[in-house]
């Protein structure tokens, strides 16, 4: 059997394999990229008070006292 | 010695390589009817010329650098003490700021003053780092906060509240050896030099992805920089360790807000002013690699696309020979960033190509080869210089084999959403403060 035949046929399916292996990955990474952000689009009752400067967002401040 | 004949060893090997790899793409050039064909082996072959002539360039002129610097320095070094500002840009840091200030504070240099510059944490960065502020060893600790806007916004608030005639900007999830300040400041006894880079080692080494990055990151990024370096053209001054004069820095106008490798803007614009940036590789940082492949990816698709804005926004410098060297270093970059992953890309869909309408051929073996050895004597090298675990240099085979072909499939796709525009996020590594 031909040693260099075989050798090159070896690392001709692991170069195939890779770049099947690589797109395949950088698409798993887009789609979990994109997951992400759906994901931080969600938005806490804190950070929303947070960036409204208000106490309470659904409530208004009551104050007792002398008039 | 034994360094010395290992590295002749290897470039017999490699020149070796190089004659029967163009001797046999000579035969296969005449054996192919067809201009296109004809065209692609001229084209793939000459890529590879310039990859060879790259590493072998590298390779001469780090042993230059190496040897330089055994007879740069002199004992009146030991009495240069400027002053010193070391700035820890930190977001959302909780997990690495305590070690990281803990391993600034046990620095040798004493002349110092850190400054823990929190981005508008929203976890405890800022509560924790709070606790370390005063001084310490004759060290200086300030915690300063501000609303988030970026790192680099983070860094040129806090450049411009330091009190030091140098700057060293640090990432928080990287750690640096004791002696890193004062083996770095000594080089700024030179007044030419306005900024010196340090070494970067990774300290997770978990798995096979993290090994490999340990190898990519002293064959590729400190023997390339040690190359750079005696050129004075360090065209990268690394996120995790990096000292500037702050003078230069003013003089520049700081970090940019523009792109998304800032420290990739500023070495350029530094270079554009024809400052000189030097590199000292036994300044050490150890920074947290990804350990997962898809953090990998994404870790270097930021950084390409960082490159190529860094390189737009300088793109009117690419033909203006008459600042020659920041012309080559833009070209240079385009080549790494650019060109040869789609070359490479290109030569093994070319290579699986011939193999199936020819049958499969020998150059294929010799061309995976070549690298292949190329990649090793690069990494005997680097392990021999950097007195690394020589297992290291076992992961070279992985290295062509695997790695370099996913990372350059990422860096291509970066390319391309690039030149569309196509938006896209900062976002954060999540690191485990291994």
């Amino acid at each position: 059997m031909n040693f260099i035949a075989f050798l090159s046929f070896a690392v001709l399916v692991v170069i195939i394999l890779t770049l099947i292996f690589g797109m395949g990955a950088y698409f798993l990474y887009k789609v979990r990229e994109k997951q992400r952000r759906k994901g931080s689009d969600i938005i806490t009752y804190e950070e929303l008070r947070e960036e409204s400067g208000r106490k309470f967002l659904f409530f208004d401040e009551v104050k007792y006292g002398n008039k | 010695m034994v360094r010395s004949v290992l590295f002749l060893i290897a470039g017999a090997i490699i020149s070796g390589f190089i004659v029967y790899y163009f001797f046999d793409v000579k035969t296969l050039f005449n054996s192919f009817e067809g201009f296109f064909l004809k065209f692609s082996i001229i084209l793939v072959a000459f890529f590879t010329f310039i990859v060879i002539f790259r590493y072998i360039s590298f390779i001469f002129f780090s042993i230059l650098k190496t040897y330089q610097k055994t007879i740069t320095f002199s004992h009146n070094d030991m009495f240069y003490n400027p002053k010193v500002t070391i700035i820890v840009p930190a977001y959302n840091e909780e997990v690495t700021i305590a070690t990281s200030i803990k391993s600034l504070v046990k620095q040798t240099y004493n002349n110092l003053e850190i400054i823990i510059m929190d981005d508008g944490s929203k976890d405890n960065t800022y509560k924790i780092s709070k606790k370390f502020e005063g001084n310490f060893n004759g060290k200086t600790i300030r915690v300063l906060t501000k609303k988030n806007g970026g790192k680099s916004r983070a860094l040129n608030f806090a450049i411009e509240r330091s009190s030091g005639e140098l700057v060293m900007c640090v990432d928080a999830d990287s750690k640096l050896e004791v002696d890193a300040v004062e083996l770095m400041v000594r080089y700024f006894k030179d007044s030419e030099i306005s900024a010196v880079a340090g070494s970067v080692f990774v300290s997770n080494r978990v798995n096979m992805l993290t090994k490999l990055q340990a190898l990519e990151y002293i064959e590729g990024l400190n023997m390339v920089r040690n190359a750079q370096a005696f050129l004075k053209l360090v065209n990268i001054i690394p996120g995790p360790i990096g000292m500037f004069r702050k003078s230069a820095i003013k003089e520049i106008g700081g970090y940019a807000h523009d792109t998304f490798a800032e420290d990739c803007d500023l070495t350029l614009k530094l270079i554009e002013k024809n400052h000189k940036i030097d590199f000292e590789p036994d300044a050490v940082a150890h920074t947290e690699a990804p350990d997962e492949l898809l953090d990998l990816l994404k870790q270097r698709y930021r950084w390409t696309r960082g490159i190529l804005q860094a390189i737009q926004k300088h793109s009117h410098n690419l033909w203006n020979f008459k600042n020659f060297n920041f012309s080559f270093v833009l070209w240079y970059m385009l080549f790494e960033a650019i060109f040869w992953p789609f070359i490479d890309l290109f030569a093994s869909i070319l290579l699986i190509y011939l193999s199936f309408s020819q049958s499969v051929n020998s150059m294929l073996i010799y061309w995976w080869l070549l690298f292949t050895i190329v990649d090793i004597s690069g990494a005997l090298y680097c392990i021999l210089i950097t007195n690394e675990t020589k297992s290291l240099a076992f992961y070279a085979f992985f290295y062509r084999l695997y790695f370099i072909s996913v990372i350059n499939i990422s860096k291509i796709f970066a390319t391309i959403e690039e030149w569309f525009n196509i938006e896209m996020s900062w976002g954060k590594l999540e690191r485990k403060g291994i």
